[in-house]
Parts: C-alpha cells; structure tokens; sequence
C-alpha cells in the first residue's frame, strides 16, 4: 500500500455544522503517500479518533470515500481487513486496546505471534530502552498510563506496515521518554520506509513532519 | 494459543456449562434409549414369533351345554367365514383343517426298551399364517419324516410346571428338536408309520401343526369322514385392538383364544409409550442445547471488547472463535461418548431379561445408535460453529 486518499471525507455527525469549512482533511482530498511523516493537529472534539478509527476500518459513519491506493475501503472483506491489519497497517490506539489481565509482555507477544516479526529479544531490548523492563511480566492493569502507552508503541512496531498511524502516542510521557520513544518509532519506519500519521492534541514527537494538517 | 486461551476462558461459568453438559447427557441417554430399545424391539414388532405383534387372531365359537347335547359340531360355515371376511377390519382368514383318522405318536428311550405311545391330533393352517419361519414345512416323503410345530406352551407346561415340581431334567427346545416321534396313522381302514420331527414352536397356534398340504393328503388317504366345518378360524386384522372387532366378535358369540386381543393392545400402547420416551428426550436435549447456545451467547458477550480488541490487532474471527467452538463442541463429545456408553450399559441390564423370555433371537447390537450419536454430534457441533462464528462477526461489526 503506497497512498491512502481521503476524498471529501466528514463524520456524519459533523454534516450540519459549519466548523468543519476550516479542517484541512475534512471535506478535503487529501493524501498520505507512503515514506512520508504527518501530524495532524487539532482541538479535542474535531474528529481525530474517527479519522484514525476510518482509515483503520473500525468505523464507517463518514461521508465520502476512502481509498487504499485504488482500492474503496468500504468495500473490504473482514478477511482483508485481517490482512491488512497483520501486514499493511499498523495503529496504536488513542485508548490504547491493551489486555489488562496479561502482563506488558504478552500483549506484545499477542500480536507478534500473529505475524513472527520480532524476536523476544528485540521486544526486551525496547522495554529495557523504554524504562519499563521491570514491566515485562507484570500485568498491564498495574502499570501507570504513561508504561501503558510505551507498551502500546512495542506492540505496534511488532509487525511489517505500510503505515503507522499514532493517535496521541505521548500525552502521558516525560520529555526524555517521549525523546526515546520517537526514536525507535522513527528509526523502524525508516527501515520499514512507512508513512507515519500522528495524531496530537498539543504534545507530539519532536521530529521532523512533511506536512503538518489541522484537523 | 496459550495466550489467547488465556484471554477467552475468563467468564466461563462452571455451573452453567455443567448444567448444560448434564441436560445434555439427559436428553441424549434418553433419545438413544428410546431407539435402541425400539430397535431391539423389533423382533418382538416384526418377526412371525412375536407376542406383540399379534395381528391374527384364533376364533371359535363357545362351546354350549346345548350345542352338545343336540351334536352341533360348532364349526363356521362358509356363509359364516365369508361374512367375516367382509369385515373391513378382517384382511384374510384361514381355516384350522383337522386330521380325520386316528394318530399315536410313540418315543423309544434310546438305548433302553423304554417308550412312551400317546394320542394325538393334527391340525394344519394355510401357510402364511404360520408364526415361525421353518426351512423345510414340507412332508418328505423319501425320508417319511413329518415336520411338525408345537405351542410353546406346551414345553412351558412340562419344564415350569410338571418337571419343576417332580424334579425332572428341563428340556431344552433344542433338546425337543432333536428328538425323533413315531407316527402311527390308522384310518380308512389302512395303517402307516412315519417319523414325525418337531421342528419349531409357535406362540400364536396353539394346536399341533403339521403342513397343510400332507394334511390335506392324509386326510384324503386316511380319512374316515367327508370335509367338516372347520371349528377354528384363524384370521388376520388390521389392528387387534381395535374396538370393532371385540364387539363384532362378541356380538357373533366367538371366543377369542388365549389374550390375543389384549396383547394387541400391549403392542399398541408400547408403541406410544416409546413415542413419548422419545419425545421428552428430544424436547430435553433441545432444552440442553439452549442452554449452551445461551451460556455461549453470555460468554461471547461478556468478552466481547477482549474480542474486538483481538479483531483489531488481526486476529480473524475464526480464530478467536475457535477455543469456544472447541469447547462447545468437546462438551458435546463427552456427553455424546457418556450417553451412548450409559445406554449400552442399560441395554445390557434389559437384554439379559429379554434373552431369558425369548433365547432365539438375535439382537443387532448397538450400531444404530452410534449411527444416531454421530449424526446427533455433527448436527449439533455445526449448529454451534455457526451460531459461535456468526455472534462474533456480530461482536466485530458492533451488532
């Protein structure tokens, strides 16, 4: 998947306000092109989550279309879907999705199983350079927001993507675990030469963006 | 898979899948029961040797002081046997045909100057009527050896009654069948020998049969008389409990012999008594089944955002459903694999009984319920699959 193309694109429920004339993605056609790094921007209420959740196929109360490359994704089989979300399309959610009842490593190891990417080596070697390795096998629901999120990025990175889409990955990190955090981010969608789409409120990685987008 | 396992077993509720397993194993043992024991049954329902099936009946007519006083030889004339006939509850009769000449049969003790000589009689039915089936129901005439076929009750009599109290060996049908009579036959002003061999034993006839075409033809070489009316009747009908035929036999004055009308009735209502074991035990399993499909649909609900989680990171919907699909359907395994091992443990029980009542028959074994577990398991295990595969699709597209 080299381009995902938003084509006029509006929540539903946001069809009779007016506030959307100033979004740059909404109601707009717009492309993100693979290899390419975006943040968009906005207040909460504009819809962030719903793009994220749009684009990654858990909702469909939009206008307009979307497109993976040529392909509607409105027309996806659940099969594709799987697919896609195993190979092509990576996210980590705003709310994160984790299991609370296994420890921070078997949430990684859930998905890595799925796709046999990374080695237990690899996903120690993040916990050690996130700060959490003491959470390894400790349950999730015992961790603070802020290790829940690292683990979350772990997680996210521990499979082959096209596009990693970050809804607010660091609202909950320090500026020196936000600091690691963007580098390994950056450094596996370099190697894996994906499009990046962050989302932010206000807090964001401090890296370098093609294009900055207001929500 | 440990992992998803891990996940998904949380919410399993013990006693509801136990109350589902035992309904189940209730239903299903009384399903199969009930039709492993019509199938073993059927012998008793089918064959000609049956005291349930008993669809012909022996008529004759009361025997009055008067009738014998003024020499009524109370036999059924044709106008008689043509009006029976008639009834549309009657589908075809037969005549009882009597020896008229006069008949001993003997037994020499083998080995011994001993022997026995006694009177004796001979009747013949057409056939079709007979209850047993015999290879050879034909006089041979080579071998002068007469097959002949006695009431069972007469072999009940000697061993239950006379050989028990005087404590005289039990004799064995087998035993009886070997034995080889001496028939002597005079009438007509000529004397024969032959040998005569019991051959079977009815329930239905009670008389001693021989085969109506030697009858026939000793009658017409022995006999001292012309034809005589026959003085019993024997009859096939469509139900012999039903309540026409008691009153048209009563209203004629004919006697019935032996329960022959009541075990009809026995035949009929075990009939309808296995129809209602088996409904309860469908009704019961269907019952069983609800319960799983409701305690899956709990379960599946409870770990629905687990499941929709799993969907999101790439799991199929096939893959998570499986440890449900795989419970439900072990479940249905153990029950399934208890109850047929539970009914052909009560099988043994009542088999032992019927063997005892009729050591002839051979019982076909327990294939057919196998035949209806498995069909049962499969049909059952595919409803569950698609029940569990379409609630999680439902579960994924926020139904």
């Amino acid at each position: 998947m080299d381009k995902i193309l938003l084509e006029e694109t509006l929540p539903s429920v946001f069809k009779n306000k007016t506030q959307s004339s100033d979004s740059e993605i909404w109601l707009k056609d717009i492309s993100f092109i693979r290899g390419r790094a975006y943040l968009v921007e906005a207040a909460s209420g504009m819809g962030k989550s719903s793009l994220c959740s749009y684009i990654y196929g858990i909702r469909n109360d939009f206008e307009g279309k979307i497109f993976f490359d040529n392909e509607n994704i409105g027309k996806l089989r659940n099969s594709e879907w799987n697919h896609i979300r195993k190979r092509s399309l990576s996210m980590m959610f705003q709310g994160l999705s984790l299991f609370d009842e296994l420890t921070g490593f078997e949430n990684v190891e859930l998905k890595n199983r799925l796709t046999h990417f990374k080695s237990k080596q690899e996903i120690s070697e993040w916990f050690y350079m996130l700060g959490i390795e003491d959470k390894l096998d400790q349950k999730v629901s015992l961790m603070s927001f802020g290790q829940r999120q690292r683990v979350a990025l772990i997680r996210s990175l521990c499979q082959p993507f096209d596009f990693l889409i970050l809804d607010e990955p660091i609202s909950h990190l320090d500026n020196e675990n936000g600091r690691i955090f963007t580098s390994i981010m950056t450094e596996e969608v370099k190697r894996q030469n994906a499009g990046l789409i962050i989302t932010s409120i206000g807090k964001h990685p401090e890296m370098h963006y093609d294009q900055i987008l207001k929500l | 898979m440990k992992l998803l396992w891990k996940l998904l077993r949380a919410h399993i509720s013990v006693t509801q899948f136990a109350g589902f397993f035992i309904t189940n194993l209730i239903g299903l043992t009384i399903v199969l029961a009930g039709i492993q024991f019509k199938e073993d049954l059927k012998p008793f329902f089918a064959q000609g040797d049956s005291f349930l099936k008993d669809d012909y009946i022996v008529v004759s007519k009361k025997v009055s002081a008067l009738g014998s006083l003024v020499g009524s030889t109370g036999g059924f004339s044709d106008k008689e046997i043509q009006n029976i006939e008639e009834q549309p509850f009657v589908k075809t009769t037969g005549k009882f045909e009597a020896a008229r000449f006069r008949i001993s049969g003997g037994l020499k003790m083998p080995g011994t100057n001993l022997s026995f000589q006694t009177y004796m009689f001979f009747e013949a039915v057409p056939d079709r009527f007979l209850d047993i089936k015999v290879d050879e129901w034909k006089f041979n005439e080579n071998t002068g050896e007469i097959p002949i076929i006695i009431p069972r009750s007469y072999l009940n009599l000697y061993n239950f009654g006379f050989a028990a109290s005087r404590s005289m060996p039990k004799l064995s049908e087998g035993m009886i069948k070997m034995l080889r009579l001496d028939i002597f036959i005079n009438g007509n002003g000529q004397r024969a020998e032959y040998k005569g061999k019991v051959v079977g034993f009815s329930n239905r006839l009670n008389t001693i049969l021989v085969p109506a075409s030697f009858l026939t033809w000793a009658n017409s070489e022995y006999g001292a008389k012309e034809n005589e009316e026959p003085v019993r009747i024997i009859m096939e009908v469509t139900n012999s409990s039903d309540e026409k035929l008691a009153s048209y036999l009563s209203s004629k004055g004919y006697e019935t012999e032996g329960n022959m009308l009541n075990s009809g009735k026995l035949a009929y209502f075990m009939r309808i008594i296995i129809f209602m074991v088996l409904g309860v035990g469908v009704l019961i399993c269907l019952l069983s089944f609800f319960i799983l499909i409701l305690s899956i649909y709990l379960l599946l609900q409870k770990n629905s955002d687990k499941l929709k989680n799993l969907m999101l990171i790439g799991y199929s919907g096939f893959r998570v459903s499986f440890f449900y699909i795989l419970f439900a359907v072990s479940l249905n395994l153990i029950a399934t694999a208890l109850s047929v091992s539970l009914v052909a443990w009560l099988r043994k029980l009542y088999i032992a009984i019927f063997s005892e009542m009729l050591p002839d028959i051979n019982f076909s074994g327990i294939s057919i319920i196998l035949l209806y577990a498995f069909i049962l398991f499969i049909i059952i295990s595919l409803t569950d699959l698609f029940i569990i595969l379409g609630k999680v699709k439902g579960i994924r597209n926020n139904k």
